[in-house]
């Protein structure tokens, strides 16, 4: 039997095993809290992507809006030559921080918003409602990067929980049941050798009365 | 590798976002880009608006005594979704976000609480899984 298994039954491995067994359930219980807390934090990021998203939503609709106007008051042409003059320029200080070893970045945003004069293109031949359309545009830039910032926390977030979960799993229906088994396997097989030796014993003093 | 040492280097690696050292609020608010090294090299920002959040309701002699990331402790001895506080500044920080009642250097709070907290103060709080 103990063969079937490929374990020795000995109280040093029975020692051994049980370390083991401690060991997983250890790690068991600390990446299951890690788990909790992921999911904890992977929410709370979900409720400020619905946020955001929203906030970006509702500027994008208020520039496209502006967009057309301009179309409509300048012409598209001018409209989109007035777009090809223009500084595109973003200074975006791009850090980290740490949640629970997971690296999430965070987009540190310079304002955005700019003066007329220092879009680049021509004052002279563009209307108000380009400078308009322009500023609403850069308005929705800034909401889009912290909506973009949110959307690669939860990602990884989300791998990490993903992958967590698997261990979590693997530890628990796997490894732990696996260990167990192995321990009582020994244990029994050890009270076993146990039992075998007393009978062996008595009968081996049942032989020496009968012969003396 | 063994599944052993696959726990072993998962354990390791649970705790590799905690800093090197804190820093005080007052460090922090002092600093034009706060942050703290985490022991793995990397970088670990804090948001000035948590750290004028933490300036209003901490008082300005603890500034020198709040460290930061508040760090929050969870010991599976505590039972699934409990977490520990420890240190009076911090414990006040905590029982102020949270609005209960604390009492003594150390608080434990739970995981409808830690999601608040975590909330509040997504880069002044980091978890602490003790391992040991």
């Amino acid at each position: 039997m103990a063969k079937a298994v490929g374990i020795t039954p000995t109280r040093m491995e029975l020692l051994r095993l049980r370390q083991r067994v401690a060991l997983a359930q250890k790690g068991h219980d600390l990446l299951r809290e890690k788990m909790d807390a992921l999911v904890i934090e992977f929410f709370g990021i979900v409720r400020r992507i619905r946020d955001a998203r929203v906030k970006a939503m509702r500027r994008l609709e208020a520039a496209y809006h502006a967009l057309s106007l301009c179309f409509a008051l300048q012409g598209t042409i001018e409209t989109h030559q007035a777009a090809r003059e223009a500084r595109k320029e973003l200074v975006v200080d791009i850090s980290t921080r740490h949640v629970m070893g997971i690296l999430v970045p965070v987009f540190d945003v310079r304002p955005i918003e700019r003066h007329a004069l220092a879009r680049g293109y021509s004052l002279y031949a563009t209307s108000s409602a380009l400078d308009e359309a322009s500023r609403e545009f850069e308005k929705v830039l800034g909401g889009l990067l912290k909506l973009a910032e949110l959307e690669e926390g939860a990602r990884v977030i989300a791998l990490e929980l993903e992958k967590t979960k698997r261990r979590v799993n693997a530890l628990k229906y796997v490894i732990l049941p696996g260990l167990k088994a192995m321990v009582k396997f020994i244990s029994m097989r050890l009270d076993e050798m146990e039992r075998e030796n007393f009978s062996r014993l008595k009968r081996i003093k049942a032989m020496l009365e009968a012969r003396e | 590798m063994s599944t052993d040492r696959i726990i072993q280097f998962e354990l390791a690696r649970l705790n590799v976002h905690l800093p090197e050292r804190q820093i005080t609020l007052k460090e922090a608010l002092s600093s034009p880009a706060p942050h703290v090294v985490a022991r793995d090299g990397s970088k670990h920002k804090f948001e000035r608006g948590e750290l004028e959040f933490l300036k209003e309701i901490v008082p300005p002699s603890d500034w020198d005594s709040l460290r930061l990331p508040i760090l929050i402790v969870i010991n599976p001895k505590l039972g699934r979704g409990a977490a520990e506080i420890a240190g009076r500044p911090e414990v006040e920080v905590v029982s102020s976000v949270l609005k209960k009642e604390a009492r003594g250097d150390e608080m434990v709070i739970y995981r409808p609480e830690v999601a608040v907290l975590r909330a509040k103060l997504p880069t002044t709080t980091q978890y602490l899984f003790m391992v040991g």
